[in-house]
């Protein structure tokens, strides 16, 4: 997990990086008079660079993700709820003896 | 509706409890949320860390709701003097609450006294008309006193404004089911599916009901809910795949003299005899001679 968020910290940094290089080009053809196309090729690599490493990051930090399919292993439905607002009492139970110590002290 | 990985999680933790290990509070709190009825263990586990005082002061405001719930295990088990206890705690704690009063009502449903539990329900009713777990409980005490066409009128009067509330829904049809009354029942399973459609549980018994019905029409009815659980369950249950072949069987017997128009669904069936084929070769390879056999005379293997 510690190298998870370090690959994460390090793409937020790439990104920054980005950044700083396309507004200090910006500013490199604003003195030569020229127009801003676009970012120059350099930077959208970097970017790309740090998209990976984010979502990789992102991905894999937060821990194991939880199963959705509803016929997987762990979530297929066992048994529905015992219904319990019908509950009654006079069944069979009543004639098997519990443990007679057990008392609500105080 | 409790998942394959909660109800290990519980075993895990009652083994754990019942073998001393501690962690009672938490099987008590997953008990609660999945709402199984394990009145013994609760009422044991609860108990313990009710009467002792280092546990009791560190649940704060969560032993009231542990004291109910105690207290209904207690009934369950008919440890009525623990319940007793439980119920006269929670009235010095909550004076006038209608919550007590229900718990009342059903320690005197437990101690026989119908009479007095219908006036002290009726009471509770007459506060508020609109509360759905007295309701409930005048049916679950018509049913317990074996007044079966009792309760189902009652249900049904309740079913009348409260169209919504499935767990009533699935009583109602496992009532009718228990006196035969299958038509009704497939009524109340087709509001269950229509609530519910992604429990598998519901497509199943509807699809049983239908197949005791008989009659073409519901066995090709049944023969479709039997397809659309082993679609829901991904093929994992055995009971539908059974249903699937010996609804094919029974309508095949009732269409003999008809001609064949239908016989795009042939697939159907021999997939469901190879998958029960699988499935009994993981599971149960002893009887699989046995399953082989049966199948190969209902014609459904080659």
């Amino acid at each position: 997990m510690g190298f998870g968020f370090a690959i994460g910290v390090f793409g937020v940094l790439i990104l920054a990086h980005a950044a700083y290089a396309t507004i200090q080009y910006r500013g490199l053809l604003k003195i030569l008079e020229e127009e801003f196309s676009g970012p120059p090729t350099n930077v959208i690599v970097e970017l790309l660079l740090g998209l990976v490493f984010c979502i990789s990051a992102a991905l894999s930090v937060p821990g194991e993700f939880l199963s959705i399919h509803p016929d997987s292993e762990e979530n297929r439905i066992v048994s529905l709820p015992a219904n319990l607002d019908f509950m009654i009492f006079n069944h069979r139970g009543k004639l098997f003896p519990s443990e007679k110590d057990m008392k609500l002290k105080c | 509706m409790v998942g394959a990985a909660e109800e290990a999680q519980l075993n895990r933790l009652e083994n754990q409890v019942d073998n001393g290990g501690g962690g009672a509070w938490e099987y008590l709190c997953l008990v609660r949320k999945l709402k199984v009825r394990r009145s013994e263990k609760v009422l044991k586990h609860g108990l313990s860390i009710l009467n002792n005082p280092n546990k009791r002061s560190k649940l704060g405001g969560d032993e009231w709701t542990l004291h109910e719930q105690v207290a209904i295990a207690a009934i369950d088990c008919q440890c009525l003097d623990v319940a007793k206890g439980c119920i006269t705690a929670l009235q010095a704690k909550f004076p006038e609450s209608k919550r007590i009063g229900r718990l009342e009502g059903m320690l005197l449903e437990a101690k026989g006294l119908w009479g007095e539990a219908e006036k002290a329900y009726s009471r509770l009713l007459e506060e508020d008309s609109l509360d759905q777990v007295i309701h409930k409980r005048r049916v679950a005490m018509a049913k317990a006193q074996g007044n079966i066409s009792g309760a189902i009128e009652w249900l049904n009067k309740y079913l009348e404004i409260f169209m919504s509330d499935h767990d009533a829904w699935r009583e109602l049809a496992e009532i009718y089911v228990s006196l035969q009354m299958y038509k009704q029942a497939v009524f109340c399973y087709e509001e269950l599916i229509l609530s519910q459609p992604m429990v598998p549980l519901y497509h199943l018994a509807y699809a049983d009901v239908l197949y005791t019905l008989g009659g073409l029409e519901n066995l090709q009815a049944a023969k479709k809910y039997y397809a659309s659980t082993i679609d829901l369950t991904g093929g994992k249950n055995t009971r539908a795949l059974f249903g699937v072949c010996l609804c094919t069987v029974a309508i095949g017997q009732l269409s003999k003299g008809r001609s064949k128009e239908d016989k795009e669904s042939s697939d159907l069936q021999s997939l469901a005899a190879m998958a029960l084929e699988k499935t009994y070769k993981q599971k149960a390879p002893s009887k699989l001679p046995l399953l082989t056999a049966n199948l190969r005379n209902l014609k459904l293997l080659s």
